[in-house]
């Protein structure tokens, strides 16, 4: 039985699963931050696995403009991070309120 | 057979590394271990013949974005009120397993559907003759996704401009230059 794309989108959903977990119970931005890397990477892992059965390597391209977007969201998200605990002494997403109503 | 007993080991430290990284405290810790996944998932990519993007997320994964945030926990210097695991408020036990409940019912059904093997032209043995995974993936970027390729690197401009206004020290009040010494 070789690996099939079914192998590879299971070990997707269950990182992906951890990556929203991370989202939505740690409290600390950078956790976050973390945890929608996870995410972004179980996403890349569906799209490399679906390029082999779908007869072309577009997946593999898409990648390379996944990461792409991806650091360049790390840089700002950390930029972010930066400038907030500057501003606000905390980066715990339980007294970050400002744009609540 | 190898392939599947090494697919189930890279797999089982993944979920390992992955249940590691959204449950420690430090965020050191989470950032090791997060680092060990990007490299797992790398290895992946190798298994399937992805040469070139396994050699990106090291490169750019593991070997930038991770540094950029071990980086960023050692400058913030965070105190122990930072340092506390997942934390669950009173009805958010019953978000976590609605989401751990939907997402097994996907699981359960990719699990038992009748598996897909790689089918197509573009064999491994195939990529192989024409040159390599490298030039075949190259050639597809540089040739048809031209724009996407050229979108990307305007948005790694704009990410730099903006992190550095984002995370600049605002000016402090600089004093009138006439009233200095006169």
């Amino acid at each position: 039985m070789a690996v099939s794309l079914q192998h590879y989108m299971v070990l997707a959903t269950i990182l992906f699963t951890c990556g929203v977990i991370g989202v939505m119970f740690r409290r600390n931005l950078l956790m976050v931050l973390m945890s929608i890397e996870l995410m972004l990477n179980a996403a890349n892992l569906v799209f490399i696995a679906a390029s082999r059965n779908v007869n072309g390597l577009d997946g593999q391209v898409m990648v390379f403009i996944v990461m792409t977007v991806a650091a360049c969201e790390a840089a700002v998200g950390l930029a972010m991070v930066i400038a907030l605990f500057r501003k606000y002494g905390t980066i715990r997403t339980d007294f970050l309120r400002v744009l609540r109503g | 057979m190898f392939a599947l007993a090494l697919f189930y080991s890279i797999a089982a430290l993944l979920v390992f590394c992955a249940v590691m990284v959204v449950s420690r405290r430090n965020p050191i810790s989470s950032a090791i271990y997060l680092v060990i996944s990007l490299f797992l998932v790398a290895c992946l990519y190798a298994t399937l013949g992805a040469d070139f993007a396994a050699a990106i997320q090291v490169l750019v994964y593991a070997g930038a974005i991770m540094v950029l945030f071990l980086f960023v926990i050692m400058l913030l210097n965070l105190d122990p009120e930072h340092l506390r695991g997942p934390e669950m408020h009173g009805g958010e036990i019953v978000v976590l397993l609605l989401t751990i409940g939907g997402f097994l019912g996907i699981v359960i059904a990719m699990a038992t559907a009748a598996p897909t093997l790689p089918s197509g032209i573009f064999t491994l043995d195939a990529i192989e003759k024409v040159g390599g995974n490298t030039l075949v993936v190259g050639m597809k970027l540089l040739v048809n996704y031209i724009w996407a390729f050229e979108m990307a690197s305007f948005l790694i401009l704009l990410a730099i401009v903006a992190s550095i206004v984002i995370a600049k020290k605002p000016k402090a009040e600089v004093p009138s230059t006439t009233e200095r010494g006169h």
